[in-house]
């Protein structure tokens, strides 16, 4: 009789701690969707930055300057084909012809 | 070698006024003139190319930009014809040695003294000259002054 008891005991208890162990955890897990559930609405506050033409995107490598020297034969280039287009202009005065588009790289 | 300041001239005219210049070889990359130098001379190139250029200031530095290239039977450096008498380019045979004759200031302003008809016909064909690069530096400002506005409004 005593050990029947004895063994009630122990089961109550045993249900009883299994009961609190098992509250605690469940009262952990709501706590931790409590935050998670926060966690977005900081990140709200910032505005998006994937994928938008917005973001400034900053090259992990400044660009490559040209050479002065090719730099200075662009320029040249350029000038000699406006020069080009504008003796195209006075030997037949159009606005087409004042107002072409150069293809120069230059500007392009 | 027919020169486009001589245009007009008769044969004995043209031979005249070239008589009252000098030969110059210009080497490769030596200036015949500076910008800002006194111009006492106008040259017409008989062989080889003359480069102009202006200097421009190029990622701090001061660089000689291209703005345009003569070739033989064309004149270069008519500001010794025109007050203040002081080049407004500088000069240069690029690649290879170019050949000019450098006509006088002063030997030109006799000649046209003593020969009116002539110095007439030389005084337009200057004009020709002059008003050619005006006419073409007018149009690429203006076209140059046309991308910068678009740039601009976009």
């Amino acid at each position: 009789m005593d050990m029947l008891l004895i063994g009630l005991c122990l089961g109550v208890f045993g249900v009883v701690f299994v009961a609190l162990a098992f509250g605690a955890a469940m009262h952990s897990e709501s706590w931790n969707s409590t935050v998670q559930s926060e966690l977005p609405l900081v990140k709200a506050a910032v505005p998006a930055r994937f994928f938008s033409q917005r973001v400034p995107i900053t090259p992990a490598v400044p660009p490559l300057q040209v050479p002065i020297e090719v730099l200075l034969l662009q320029i040249e280039n350029h000038v000699r084909m406006e020069q080009a287009a504008a003796e195209s202009f006075l030997a037949s005065p159009t606005h087409d012809l004042l107002h072409s588009k150069t293809t120069s790289p230059f500007v392009n | 070698m027919t020169h486009e300041l001589l245009n007009g001239l008769s044969p004995i005219e043209a031979e005249l006024v070239l008589e009252l210049g000098t030969k110059q070889i210009v080497p490769s990359g030596t200036p015949l003139f500076r910008l800002g130098d006194p111009a006492d001379r106008l040259f017409l190139i008989e062989r080889g190319r003359i480069r102009l250029t202006l200097p421009m200031q190029v990622r701090g530095r001061e660089e000689d930009v291209f703005v345009e290239e003569r070739s033989p039977g064309q004149t270069v450096g008519w500001s010794a014809l025109i007050p203040p008498y002081r080049f407004t380019l500088t000069a240069t045979a690029p690649l290879f040695e170019a050949e000019v004759i450098a006509l006088p200031r002063e030997a030109l302003r006799k000649y046209f003294a003593a020969n009116p008809e002539a110095g007439h016909k030389i005084a337009l064909n200057l004009a020709v000259v002059i008003g050619h690069r005006l006419q073409l530096f007018q149009t690429m400002w203006l076209r140059e002054m046309q991308r910068t506005v678009e740039v601009r409004s976009a």
